[in-house]
């Protein structure tokens, strides 16, 4: 029989107990805990979302994340998840189109409350209530993302401006392809979500704010 | 006639084709629409494109703090101080009214009371903070901007402690607690007195503040 060193004994036992314990510095690794690894697709265009994002993840800034294969927006610092909303239905124009980092360059506007010198110091506020749930983004780069609220289908009326809408951005869309090569497509991302998510990326956006955003295939579970 | 007819009809057909167009356009969120990006088919490929993968997961991963850090919600008035994906410190909070200013004498000219989103660092660290107060509190009460240094010092307002993050912006204690969880400061954090004993205890000089 052989004697056993209780320090070899115990070192072992440590081992062993290491090798059984999921590692989870590696889960925190995974940038789509969710991605197919099998489906090539997939992973390219993850990791085509990834190259994007280090480039914004390296400064200190805010940045969003729409990822269309998830169905979530992201808020993101430092490729730090701060704040996520899930995307109830989204339409696209052309998928090419959403490639690149997108600049905010015109966002909708917010009814300020001006306060009144000499007045009490205790002045309404603004809050997320006064945040428009139905809105457009538009970026430098060409790109318009329609932000449209689920309440805004719901009844009759509201559907029926809702279409009305699309419509008029679609004879928009017809005009201005009139005058230039008519074979790129306009780049237009239309989201649904629900009326507290939309005010609450209407609060977060600030001008400037870059947007990456991660297209499906049709392997991605939706 | 005949030619009038025909007009009509090709009008409105371009009508029609204009109004379905959205829809017929559109690519849904639906699997079975999804446009195929081209096939990898090689194995070779497929696990290059992993390593790849794997490779800028682990960059991005790295990019994060990897010590305490600040997240601001100020949609929610909320504060908490996380480690990794681990909550610290979760506190409730009073951040930015959105509210307007105009400065006087400037039509053109307003000061904004939002808390600025984005990224931070924590800049200094004060213990019994005088408030300095600047031209816009003397002008929000009516009064006239005085013209000695000292007399913009007021004490006690602040809290105990207070963190500068940049152009005059701190996280700081309050008098008003009744007012944390609300959109009422003029761009600086407030917190009650334990949540900022908390924070200032947790933070350095340095720790980032993420505020969205």
């Amino acid at each position: 029989m052989i004697p056993l060193n209780p320090q070899i004994f115990h070192i072992a036992i440590c081992t062993l107990f290491l090798a059984q314990t999921p590692n989870s510095w590696g889960k925190d690794l995974e940038a789509f805990p969710k991605l197919n690894l099998n489906d090539p697709g997939s992973v390219k265009e993850a990791a085509r979302v990834l190259e994007e994002e280090l480039k914004l993840a390296a400064r200190p800034q805010t940045y969003v994340l729409i990822d269309l294969a998830e169905k979530t927006i992201h808020i993101k610092g430092r490729g730090v998840e701060l704040h996520h909303m899930p995307i109830g239905q989204w339409a696209v124009g052309s998928r090419e189109a959403l490639t690149g980092v997108h600049r905010l360059v015109a966002r909708p506007s917010v009814v300020r409350r001006k306060i009144e010198p000499g007045k009490s110091a205790e002045q309404d506020p603004i809050s997320l209530a006064d945040m428009p749930a139905d809105y457009d983004l538009s970026f430098a780069s060409g790109l318009t993302i329609v932000v449209a609220s689920s309440a805004e289908k719901d009844s009759l009326a509201q559907g029926i401006a809702f279409m009305g809408k699309a419509w008029w951005r679609q004879v928009k869309n017809w005009a201005n392809a009139i005058g230039r090569d008519s074979s790129i497509p306009p780049a237009h991302l239309e989201l649904t979500v629900s009326v507290d998510h939309a005010q609450s990326l209407a609060w977060s956006l600030v001008d400037g704010m870059a947007i990456i955003i991660r297209r499906p295939t049709n392997n991605d579970v939706f | 006639m005949s030619r009038v007819i025909l007009a009509g009809t090709a009008v409105a057909v371009l009508i029609v084709w204009i109004a379905m167009a959205p829809d017929a356009r559109m690519t849904p969120s639906s699997p079975s629409q999804a446009v195929h990006p081209p096939v990898v088919r090689d194995a070779s490929n497929l696990r290059a494109l992993q390593a790849k993968y794997k490779t800028l997961s682990t960059q991005l991963s790295k990019l994060r703090p990897n010590q305490p850090y600040i997240l601001v919600d100020t949609a929610r008035n909320r504060l908490y101080v996380k480690r990794q994906e681990e909550v610290v410190l979760d506190a409730i909070a009073s951040t930015g009214s959105g509210t307007i200013l105009d400065k006087p004498g400037d039509t053109d000219s307003q000061w904004i009371f939002d808390t600025p989103r984005g990224e931070f660092l924590v800049q200094s660290k004060l213990t019994k903070p005088t408030w300095i107060k600047p031209d816009w509190a003397f002008i929000e009460e009516g009064l006239g901007v005085p013209q000695n240094a000292a007399d913009r010092a007021e004490e006690g307002v602040l809290g105990d402690y207070a963190l500068g993050f940049g152009k005059g912006y701190f996280i700081h204690g309050t008098l008003y607690t009744r007012l944390l969880g609300k959109n009422v400061t003029h761009g600086c954090i407030r917190l009650n007195d334990s949540d900022l004993k908390g924070v200032y205890t947790l933070a350095r000089v340095g720790t980032p503040i993420m505020i969205f």
